[in-house]
């Protein structure tokens, strides 16, 4: 009982404190001043964790442009979109704007309820890098009718009106180099034709999935057409070769389920891969079955993959610098803010309901031969390749 | 004390659910710079977190029959994307596609109900196979890729009330009139129980608690009525927030005022005792079950509607946010406690702690660590409460 009682009077102040608050926030002047103390608070916050980093943002902040821009990522899972995240606030604040930067964990509603939020806190841009760019489409328009400019970023924005333009490496092209790379790799370390190969696809719900199998087919088709390379389970559809969810473990399920059903009695020459995790899957699988290592292509140049190529593991991989991607990005986004709108492109993609103006950087083939050059201003990688 | 006690009435636990849900949307209105408590802000809130307050409905009586539904992100998933898939390939209309929904949603309603009912499975067990099975169809039939829905169902998730009438009253003419409608229907509701107070007692309570009541009341519903109505022109209380208050009512009633409703309690509070006074448990059981999965097929309307397309990963660990939503709203784990109303509030005080901790820019990584912590807190302290009081 005396329990009960203490916790009603516990109750009441706390009801009363609320009411006293809400009453508060009901009158003009008490309001305001309010407002302007919180939000300066909110300021001093934020100065503090940019000050912790590095001093000089302090000053650009206060001298350069301004203008608070929105970043929503899928998920820091993969070294490409942790690293993004990093540059984006970097560069969005060497460049003198107010940085919201959020990962969506993978989940849809979560990115949905992000970039809402973001609209909230008076972004002027918003840059999506979707978890799937086909279920944005109301919040996305919400955006646009809020006069918020949205950029896609490395993926294709669909079924959506509410999209100025996409950031991205040309994806077709991408398939296009990784197959060369993989041709490339089986003339010079597998002797004559023919050659025994398999196929690996991305993720189905990224549409850059299908660009890069599509792009890589059109390199391999005629040459499977004409028998210099055989793919020996039989799987050439995208959807026979997809990963679902990129997902590394898939792959090599699927990577150890072909080698047993298929090479019993010979062997694996060149495998085609979208991505390095999946690379090094479909290698880890080889090697458990005792086959030799095959050329195998690669996409990103995490660092792990980047070892594998100086090693001699992997073959190949395809560096799309994120750092590239994000600078192309903030100066679109410098573009829009001291008001000279979108740049021009000639690139346009269609995505269901409109055509979206597409910004395409080209990615670099990386084998051990060149290496050193393509990571010449990147010291991370540099690390890594060790004579 | 005793006059704030009489004004809340003997329930403390769920007036206290109530004050934390008001003061943290005051906290972090102040936090966030009154960023929080904005029209738009509030819209989104709805439209955001509608199809998980839905299945928290449905949640909610299937708890209270002391069992656990472990599909509903799976069946909610496996209804839009079947929905998706027949309406783009034979051009459906809308309503014919909403109609596909629900009956796959009752479909798989039916098949866990009767492994249940039937065969007397576990429904943990039950749904934790119905959840593979599902989530596995609905990656099958899409193969991983996301399918766009007609575009009338972006109303259902994304839309708003009409505009009308005059401008003089500076806000949503829809919206006023919900909000008169609410208050005026309080005002009735408590009006009755008061006449009716000294019915068996013999002695009428005194009055002014019930003045007080509806003086809160209203002038809570009034302001919600402003904020929603006064944002933006075109904009009003969300489409998929209306459907969530019509289930609201409906389900109230439901368990409250239906003999089903008093044979899911009975059911939950001891099976045993309610089979003996000659409750149906089967059925119970099974239409508890069924209704879930209407449900689920409901939330995902509201989901693709807003999202556009029927995605592959619909509806992963949305069943974990529905039951959080019941156990905050004070349900007992071992069944026969709990109410609407209280799940509603609990679903709000998760949706406003995501929603105030994205508006301050807090990661997706802190914020649910803090929402567990309050998911246990939350239990705890009515186990607490609980003890104390026998």
């Amino acid at each position: 009982m005396k329990a009960k009682k203490v916790l009603s009077l516990l109750m009441t102040a706390v009801l009363a404190a609320g009411m006293l608050t809400g009453c508060g926030g009901g009158r003009g002047t008490e309001d305001t001043t309010q407002t302007a103390d919180t939000s300066a608070g909110v300021e001093e916050t934020a100065d503090a964790e940019s000050t912790g980093e590095a001093e000089p943002d302090e000053a650009g902040a206060s001298s350069a442009g301004s203008g608070i821009v929105g970043v929503a990522l899928p998920w820091l899972g993969t070294q490409n979109w942790a690293e993004a995240e990093v540059m984006f606030k970097e560069q969005l604040e060497a460049a003198g704007y107010e940085a919201i930067i959020q990962a969506a964990d993978q989940k849809v509603p979560q990115q949905q309820q992000q970039i809402e939020s973001m609209i909230e806190n008076g972004a002027q841009v918003i840059v999506v890098g979707p978890v799937d760019g086909s279920q944005l489409g109301s919040v996305l328009e919400k955006a646009k009718d809020a006069g918020v400019y949205v950029i896609g970023y490395d993926r294709l924005l669909e079924n959506t009106t509410g999209v100025d333009g996409v950031v991205q490496f040309g994806s077709v092209k991408t398939g296009e180099l990784q197959a060369q790379a993989l041709l490339q790799g089986l003339k010079e370390l597998k002797g004559e034709a023919p050659y025994n190969i398999e196929l690996f696809g991305g993720g189905p719900a990224d549409p850059n999935a299908p660009n890069f199998f599509t792009g890589a087919m059109s390199v391999l088709q005629p040459l499977i057409d004409d028998g210099t390379l055989v793919v020996v389970s039989g799987q050439t559809d995208f959807t026979q070769c997809a990963t679902v969810d990129w997902d590394n473990s898939k792959a090599q399920s699927r990577m150890d389920a072909i080698l047993a059903g298929n090479y019993s009695d010979i062997e694996i020459d060149g495998v085609l891969s979208p991505n390095d995790g999946i690379a090094r899957a479909i290698i880890t699988s080889c090697e458990n079955a005792g086959q030799p290592i095959p050329v195998v292509s690669g996409l990103d140049a995490e660092n792990e993959s980047v070892e594998w190529v100086w090693s001699g593991r992997q073959y190949s991989t395809v560096a799309k610098p994120t750092n590239a991607l994000v600078a192309e990005t903030v100066s679109i986004i410098n573009s829009l803010l001291s008001g000279n709108g979108m740049p021009a492109t000639d690139v346009t993609a269609n995505n269901g309901v409109m055509d979206v103006p597409i910004y395409e950087l080209p990615p670099v083939v990386v084998t051990k031969d060149n290496a050193k050059e393509v990571f010449a201003d990147d010291p991370d990688r540099m690390a890594l390749l060790k004579d | 004390m005793k006059y704030i006690k009489k004004v809340l009435g003997e329930d403390l636990r769920q007036y206290t659910m109530i004050v934390a849900l008001a003061a943290l949307i005051i906290i972090f209105n102040i936090a966030s710079g009154g960023k929080m408590v904005t029209s738009s802000n509030f819209q989104n809130l709805i439209s955001g977190n509608a199809y998980v307050l839905v299945l928290a409905l449905g949640m909610l009586m299937v708890i209270v029959i002391g069992q656990i539904d472990l599909s509903v992100g799976s069946v909610a998933g496996f209804a839009s994307m079947v929905m998706a898939i027949t309406a783009r390939q034979f051009n459906l209309p809308w309503y014919v596609a909403i109609l596909i929904a629900l009956l796959i949603g009752m479909i798989a309603g039916a098949w866990q109900g009767f492994f249940l009912a039937r065969l007397g499975i576990p429904g943990f067990i039950t749904t934790l196979g119905g959840m593979m099975i599902f989530r596995g169809g609905v990656i099958w039939i899409s193969n991983s890729i996301s399918v766009p829905v007609p575009s009338e169902l972006k109303w259902f998730g994304a839309g708003y009330l009409p505009e009308w009438g005059p401008a003089f009253t500076g806000m949503n003419n829809s919206t006023l009139l919900l909000g008169v409608i609410a208050i005026a229907v309080y005002v009735v509701a408590q009006m009755k129980k008061y006449s009716h107070s000294g019915d068996v007692t013999g002695k009428k309570e005194a009055f002014w608690p019930f003045a007080v009541r509806i003086g809160i009341v209203a002038v809570v519903i009034g302001y919600a009525t402003w904020l929603f109505g006064s944002g933006r022109p075109g904009t009003s209380f969300p489409i998929p927030g209306l459907i969530l208050v019509i289930l609201i009512i409906l389900y109230y009633l439901i368990t409250e005022r239906t003999s089903f409703g008093r044979h899911v309690y009975a059911v939950g509070g001891n099976k045993s005792a309610a089979e003996l006074s000659g409750v149906n448990v089967r059925r119970t059981y099974f239409l508890t079950m069924l209704n879930m999965s209407v449900l689920a097929a409901v939330a995902s309307i509201l989901f693709v509607g807003r999202s556009t397309a029927a995605g592959p990963a619909d509806g992963t660990s949305w069943e974990m946010d529905a039951i959080a939503s019941v156990f905050i709203g004070g349900a007992s784990v071992s069944g026969g406690v709990g109410t609407v109303i209280a799940t509603m509030v609990g679903g709000l005080v998760m949706a406003v702690l995501n929603n105030g901790l994205m508006l301050m820019g807090v990661g997706a990584d802190k914020t649910q660590v803090i929402k567990g912590f309050v998911l246990l807190a939350a239990v705890a302290f009515d186990v607490y409460n609980k003890k104390n009081r026998g």
